[in-house]
């Protein structure tokens, strides 16, 4: 009987935090690996085009590295990472409204390439409803719901990361979900 | 809540969870991490830009007060003109070297009006070594 080989520890993302401060670019770049998906969904979520997605990934990390020193563990890193997400996204808005252009996000069902063709436009559409009404929702209502909704975070959690309480995050929540509800019907 | 307005939560859900994954999927993490990974070696860490982002308000706002004042008074010495330096920087030999005598004596009669207080009779003039007696002297051998 061989002797069972040790499990390599998973380096958690404070430790990863520190390796990166402590000048290990390999530890950003596992950090990347690890959050880069969710924050990719979170951002396509908010209604982030498809052509932007890349760079506005690279860029909310790029602004999170930038601000590591600010990052005092209230929220795990991810959470804290899709709120400048948020940020990031918002600035994008802005900028390309100021030169007069406007962001369509393009809906999923046009981008997927997988599945029965039927149910994925009826999948799609309802994603494409449901994106079309989060653009219309306050930026608060939007963020606390796709938080809560599409990445399964607690409104603890959730209050921490948007520097709110609980009980506020749960009203935007509810407040969210009720005009919504409307667009998925 | 009655079983329709139930469907409808769990409907909202299961689109909400779905939402973006499509272009997540898509998206080319590794060469997402090498980008991130050049970018943040491009940038040195402690720009001055990170640091100012990273001051509390009221110590950018004391930094800005800084600058301005020191704008305000480097424009006021512009306003105000060069300062008068020729004097003390141009060494007196070359000064004297081009006056004829009725200049010298003019000098040194204009030094002899200057108040005892501040010491004019034997002293420097314009810092530039020589007194007042000792003009007088060259004032003689120039005349001869």
């Amino acid at each position: 009987m061989t002797p069972a080989e040790p499990v390599a520890a998973v380096p958690t993302d404070a430790a990863l935090i520190a390796a990166w401060q402590g000048g290990d670019e390999q530890a950003a770049a596992e950090l990347v690996r690890r959050h880069a998906r969710a924050l990719a969904r979170f951002l396509a979520g908010a209604g982030a085009p498809d052509a932007e997605l890349d760079d506005l990934v690279q860029e909310t990390f790029i602004r999170a590295f930038r601000a590591l020193g600010k990052f005092r563990g209230q929220c795990r890193f991810r959470t804290w990472l899709l709120t400048i997400g948020g940020n990031a996204l918002k600035d994008t808005y802005r900028r390309v409204q100021r030169g007069g252009a406007r962001i369509v996000p393009l809906g999923d069902e046009l981008r997927a390439t997988d599945g029965d063709p039927h149910e994925r436009a009826v999948a799609g559409e309802a994603e494409t409803r449901l994106q079309e009404g989060l653009q219309r929702l306050p930026h608060m209502q939007r963020e606390v719901f796709l938080l809560r909704a599409q990445q399964g975070l607690e409104y603890d959690e959730i209050a921490a990361a948007l520097g709110t309480t609980p009980g506020a995050a749960r009203v935007h929540y509810h407040h969210a979900v009720k005009r919504l509800k409307e667009c998925v019907r | 809540m009655n079983q329709d307005e139930q469907l409808q939560d769990a409907k909202l859900q299961e689109v909400a969870r779905r939402l973006g994954a499509a272009a997540a999927a898509r998206l080319d993490v590794e060469r997402t991490a090498r980008a991130v990974v050049t970018r943040l070696r491009q940038e040195p860490r402690g720009t001055v830009l990170s640091w100012v982002a990273m001051r509390p308000p009221w110590l950018k706002i004391a930094a800005v007060l800084v600058l301005a004042l020191g704008a305000g008074l480097m424009a006021r010495g512009a306003w105000r003109g060069p300062m008068p330096r020729a004097a003390a920087v141009v060494p007196l030999e070359d000064d004297l070297s081009g006056l004829t005598a009725e200049q010298l004596r003019e000098a040194i009669n204009s030094m002899d009006q200057v108040p005892a207080d501040e010491g004019a009779g034997d002293a420097d003039w314009g810092g530039g070594g020589l007194s007042a007696a000792e003009l007088r002297a060259l004032l003689r051998a120039l005349e001869g």
